[in-house]
């Protein structure tokens, strides 16, 4: 009874005149299980975008733009400089980047700079730039220049990415989009952020959360190794001693 | 075939974690040296962070140093007695060697201390080995008798004070030198994450006139024990002993150590220095030019803290 009242409140709310759009999103999973043969797992983002409820369209009008941003746990890291001292080379100059995210992944259904303004853009830290922009007591042109090679580096260790045709629109307004997490992602709380675009402006939004964790034996290590360091060192050396003279018993001749 | 390691947070290929175990392993076996001065740069090579690399490596040393140091065991080549003050003070030392390695990352100076260390370290123990070998096996080209140990061949580095006999050893020496070595050599190896089998071994033969039959065997108890605290000093400390690694190492290693102590029984003293002498040396210029050529990447990054 309540479904067919349900049904029939949803008919009268989509014949009701009035404008925007809304995104209906989705992601394959909300865990990611590390385990022992972890080397990556691939996640797909889906969606569609929707006249919002009220509005008296059958279907949204396009042409839509959606980024999805997929942001991980953050950290304080560092990027050092060498600088050439009498022939030695030397870290000599260091600049610290506050809760800077430890992994940072767009995608995106066209250029993001065709998508939208950079400046739009930044202020939404869709640009990985945007990251590294935040005011820092390094000064602002160290900043600026430490910020761009950090983000290089992540790129290399492909903790950064952009991916402008990593969005795919399946009908006008139905896209997936696919990302790989490589198996050095930082186990944590992941956010992933889509956006609808349309004529550069965001006309929807939405975050989901997933999580890349540990599990059984792993999870096991990782918290002995920080809640009882002192057994785990212990453990470690015995482990050590046993296959040290288990070696030697085994290869005896 | 991957495996992932849970304290590192990255996989990497098992076999390729093996394989290395293996071959360093075989090294340690034919050399009596514990093969942390090969490990730690491979692994760091191959992707693992520096911190977590070193503390796991000595994990493995530990397992490596343990077949071998039994097996002389059983041919009686320790000098327990000898053994048990330089573990005393070397793991004395690795308290310092521990303290200064969290000092120094957290500068962001690890790298550059331990290039200078490892350059410094084995540029000097390499040249010295390699004369004197080269210098022992020429003369025995010319027939001329090399003795291991000539009478009366002390120096004034015995005559201190506080004097201990060494029965084992055949030594009546201070035990001052003794101290300062493992002192040395604990400190310099949880730094560096050696073992530090390679300066023990001749600072006992050429400072201590330690006997042969007893050297490596004393050296091996001796990276054993000292290298069993660091490890759970570094466990304590930076937490960044990555079992799972040290465990994948260990396999390895322990079965090259084998073969290694084997092949090993086929060669003459002289012809151990000397290849182990290259090898030190190898490696001590392969860190000198880290230094001093131009890096292909003078921009680097580092998790600044773990937690904050």
């Amino acid at each position: 009874m309540s479904r067919l009242l349900f049904a029939l409140l949803l008919v009268i709310f989509a014949a009701l005149p009035a404008g925007a759009e809304r995104l209906i999103s989705g992601l394959s999973n909300d865990t990611v299980q590390i385990t022992s043969s972890f080397s990556g797992e691939r996640l797909t983002f889906f969606g569609t975008i929707a006249p919002d409820a009220g509005s008296n369209e059958r279907v949204a009008e396009g042409p839509f733009d959606v980024v999805v941003v997929i942001l991980g746990p953050t950290q304080d890291r560092v990027a050092r400089l060498m600088t050439n001292n009498f022939g030695v080379w030397l870290n000599t100059e260091q600049v610290e980047f506050r809760n800077f995210p430890s992994y940072f992944h767009v995608l995106s259904s066209r250029r993001l700079l065709e998508i939208a303004d950079i400046n739009l853009l930044n202020q939404n830290f869709i640009l990985p730039e945007a990251h590294a922009m935040i005011p820092n007591i390094a000064g602002f042109m160290k900043t600026l220049t430490f910020g761009r090679e950090l983000i290089r580096l992540m790129s290399e260790e492909n903790l950064f990415g952009v991916q402008e045709n990593g969005v795919l629109f399946m009908s006008d307004t139905l896209y997936s989009a696919q990302l790989t997490l490589p198996s050095s992602a930082p186990p944590g709380p992941y956010i992933a952020q889509t956006y609808v675009f349309k004529n550069g402006e965001v006309i929807a939004r939405r975050s989901e959360g997933f999580a890349v964790r540990k599990i059984d034996f792993e999870r096991f290590l990782a918290q002995s190794a920080t809640q009882y360091p002192l057994l785990y060192g212990i453990a470690c050396v015995v482990l050590a001693l046993f296959t040290g003279w288990l070696g030697g018993v085994l290869f005896r001749r | 075939m991957q495996i992932y390691l849970p304290i590192a947070e990255l996989s990497v290929n098992l076999f390729f974690l093996v394989g290395i175990g293996g071959a360093v392993g075989f090294l340690s076996g034919l050399f009596g040296v514990g093969g942390g001065f090969l490990l730690t740069p491979l692994l760091i090579f191959s992707g693992v962070p520096t911190s977590v690399a070193v503390a796991s490596v000595t994990g493995q040393v530990v397992a490596a140093s343990t077949s071998g140091a039994l097996s002389h065991y059983r041919r009686g080549g320790i000098d327990l007695h000898l053994a048990m003050y330089l573990i005393l003070s070397g793991i004395l030392g690795a308290f310092g060697g521990v303290a200064t390695f969290s000092i120094l990352r957290a500068n962001g100076q690890l790298d550059l201390v331990i290039a200078l260390g490892f350059l410094v370290l084995l540029g000097f123990v390499g040249i010295l080995m390699l004369q004197e070998s080269v210098r022992a096996l020429l003369k025995q080209r010319q027939g001329v008798v090399v003795r291991e140990r000539l009478p009366n061949q002390h120096s004034w580095i015995h005559g201190l004070p506080w004097r201990v006999r060494f029965k084992k050893s055949r030594l009546y020496i201070s035990v001052l030198p003794v101290l300062a070595i493992g002192l040395f050599i604990g400190f310099v190896g949880s730094l560096l994450g050696i073992g530090g089998g390679f300066v023990m071994v001749p600072a006992l033969v050429y400072l201590l006139r330690v006997p042969g039959n007893v050297v490596i065997g004393t050296s091996l108890a001796q990276v054993v024990a000292m290298m069993a605290a660091t490890t759970i000093m570094h466990a304590v400390q930076s937490q960044s002993v990555d079992i799972m690694l040290a465990f994948c190492l260990m396999v390895g290693g322990t079965a090259g150590a084998q073969f290694g102590a084997a092949a090993g029984q086929h060669l003459r003293g002289e012809q151990l220095r000397g290849l182990l002498a290259i090898l030190v040396l190898a490696v001590a210029i392969r860190f000198g030019l880290s230094l001093v050529l131009t890096p292909s990447d003078i921009y680097s990054m580092a998790v600044a803290s773990l937690s904050r």
